[in-house]
């Protein structure tokens, strides 16, 4: 493994380090872009558009809850079949759907 | 307005009525001359029949809906209140069974969630399912859930802790999570999901607290039944190490791959293997408590599944008539969010029996109080199920009877006795380690059933012990309700 630029080499580790700050990055994106849809998904579904109170209803609780437990279940399975079919088509981005 | 278009002009100048009114608009004089007629008899036959059929569903339907409309207003007040957000809601767990007879085994949760589940999502109430997929399966995940339990509350295994749990993750210790299992409840719908639940929890509270690995158990059990001994050797478990095999037997391969093959357990350890296992833990945690801490309350839900050819004018009924099960499904959900709860009826012990004697005229107890819920669903069990035992061992036959031959196949083509015939290199016979473990899953699977058809039959009686008396609770109407109280349904 090489430096990717010779600019950005820094003083410990080897080679890997740029490539690991990458994938860093590229996890800290899927993460964020997967938190963003389940707020607005969940949201469109649970949270009515009549803002009555400032406070979440209890039916809204509930639904919240098991909407992110949903999601959240769905994400790693599909994140499971992906992998188990390569890297490659994992590498295309299908995380956060 | 007149209807009669039919009246004989009076003058043929001076018309009356709608033929005055109508007489300039362009509509065909004919017409207006003609009297009201029903339609032919045929068409009043199909109309009638058409019409009624599709009002009949339409008016359930109709019904259906308002009902459910109706007791999700009674509850919904409830959803509308804020919390504090970062509160647990009430949760309760689903039992579903796996209706004997029925392949489908989800049907009993589809009963829950299409008549009971508004009523609860409408309450704010959070709720998780649980399927059991084959019968018996959830006899044995609710033992094994409470023996977890026990283990937990013996010391035994260590309780949850926030050690390792990132700070400020939302965690909740033991006693928390039990008052909040408390508060919630335990659904169970149908009668072979009360049998299943009640076996599970007997089992439970009354089997000793080691951790058994089932499957080891199984094996080791298999090991020792010799199926898969050579034929040649007439007392194959009595061999105690893998000597040279001076047998003069032809088709007998050499000895050193013999022995390979055939690794076994030495029957010196046999005795271990049975159930008297020497425990690893002490007698006084191994026993079962006499007393039961209480569970969350039961909710009973009544559901039939009907099966089978001869059921099909109940299915049809059923069709029709879909607005009593919205109806009972819709109380089951709303006594749940109201949380009103009554003590759980039993019969009397064998014990007190004598007293009530003079009292009671039958000798036997006719009624087992809420053990005898949803009996009358039993009567709509096909009766091929009893058959089932029977089956399972003409199976069992079948399939013994079958694994010399395949045995030989993989012993010889594994030692290279002979060469692989043509069929066999394009579907390759199973090895006989998938030979094993073909073995292990049928056998597996066959107790299983034979186990859960054992719990669900409708010749045996709910299991009891009378350590639940008084840790069971029922849901039951809330006592200031225009509804007609259940008495011991």
């Amino acid at each position: 493994m090489s430096f990717l630029g010779g600019a950005r080499s820094s003083a410990p580790a080897g080679g890997l380090n740029s490539d690991k700050i990458e994938m860093a990055i590229t996890e800290l994106d899927t993460i964020t872009d997967f938190f963003n849809r389940m707020v607005s998904s969940c949201h469109t579904k649970c949270v009515g558009t009549r803002y009555t109170e400032g406070d979440l209803n209890k039916a809204e609780m509930v639904c919240i809850d098991r909407c992110v437990a949903k999601y959240n279940e769905v994400q790693k399975k599909v994140g499971e079949k992906i992998q188990s079919r390569g890297a490659a088509s994992a590498g295309g981005g299908g995380f956060g759907l | 307005m007149s209807t009669q278009d039919a009246k004989p002009p009076v003058t043929p100048s001076q018309a009356s009525g709608i033929r005055a009114a109508l007489q300039y608009t362009g509509i065909p004089p004919s017409w207006l001359d003609k009297r009201p007629r029903l339609p032919s008899r045929n068409w009043l036959i199909f109309l009638s029949v058409t019409s009624s059929v599709i009002g009949l569903y339409i008016y359930d339907r109709r019904e259906s809906k308002r009902i459910k409309q109706e007791y999700i207003e009674k509850v919904k007040y409830l959803s509308e209140q804020t919390g504090d957000h970062l509160s647990w809601p009430r949760k309760v767990t689903v039992y579903g069974a796996k209706w004997p007879g029925d392949e489908d085994y989800d049907q009993a949760m589809k009963y829950f969630r299409k008549f009971v589940k508004p009523i609860l999502v409408a309450g704010a109430v959070d709720y998780e399912m649980v399927v059991g997929k084959r019968s018996g399966d959830l006899t044995r995940r609710i033992a094994e859930e409470i023996k977890a339990r026990r283990r937990v509350d013996v010391g035994l295994d260590p309780a949850p802790s926030a050690d390792l749990l990132p700070p400020n993750f939302p965690f909740r210790p033991l006693a928390e999570l039990r008052q909040q299992e408390l508060e919630g409840g335990i659904v169970i719908v149908g009668r072979p999901t009360f049998k299943e639940f009640m076996a599970g929890l007997k089992k439970g509270w009354t089997e000793s607290l080691e951790k058994v690995d089932a499957d080891e158990r199984l094996a080791q059990e298999l090991e020792m039944d010799g199926r898969f001994d050579e034929p040649e050797e007439p007392s194959g478990v009595e061999k105690l190490s893998p000597g040279p095999d001076s047998q003069p037997i032809p088709s007998s391969a050499p000895s050193p791959v013999l022995s390979h093959l055939q690794y076994r357990l030495p029957p010196t350890p046999s005795p271990q293997s049975r159930p008297a296992a020497p425990s690893t833990i002490p007698e006084s945690l191994n026993t079962p408590p006499t007393i039961i801490p209480t569970l969350p309350p039961i909710l009973f839900v009544s559901f039939t599944n009907y099966i089978g050819f001869t059921q099909i004018p109940l299915m049809v009924w059923d069709f029709f008539n879909q607005r009593y099960k919205v109806r009972s499904g819709a109380e089951a959900g709303y006594r749940l969010v109201m949380n009103s709860t009554r003590p759980f009826s039993y019969p009397p012990s064998p014990e007190s029996q004598p007293l009530f004697s003079d009292i009671t005229s039958s000798p036997t107890p006719s009624s087992k109080g809420d053990l005898d819920h949803g009996k009358e669903s039993e009567a709509y069990f096909r009766s091929s199920l009893s058959s089932i035992p029977d089956d399972i061992e003409k199976a069992r036959k079948k399939y013994y009877d079958g694994l010399p031959a395949k045995l030989e196949t993989a012993r010889a083509l594994a030692r290279g006795t002979r060469e692989p015939t043509k069929e066999e290199i394009e579907n390759p016979p199973s090895t006989e380690v998938e030979l094993r473990a073909d073995r292990m899953k049928k056998e597996k699977r066959w107790r299983n059933d034979l186990e859960g058809w054992n719990i669900v039959r409708p010749d045996k009686e709910v299991e009891w012990d009378e350590r639940f008396g008084d840790a069971l609770r029922v849901f039951d109407d809330p006592p200031d309700t225009d509804l007609p109280t259940a008495a011991t349904t």
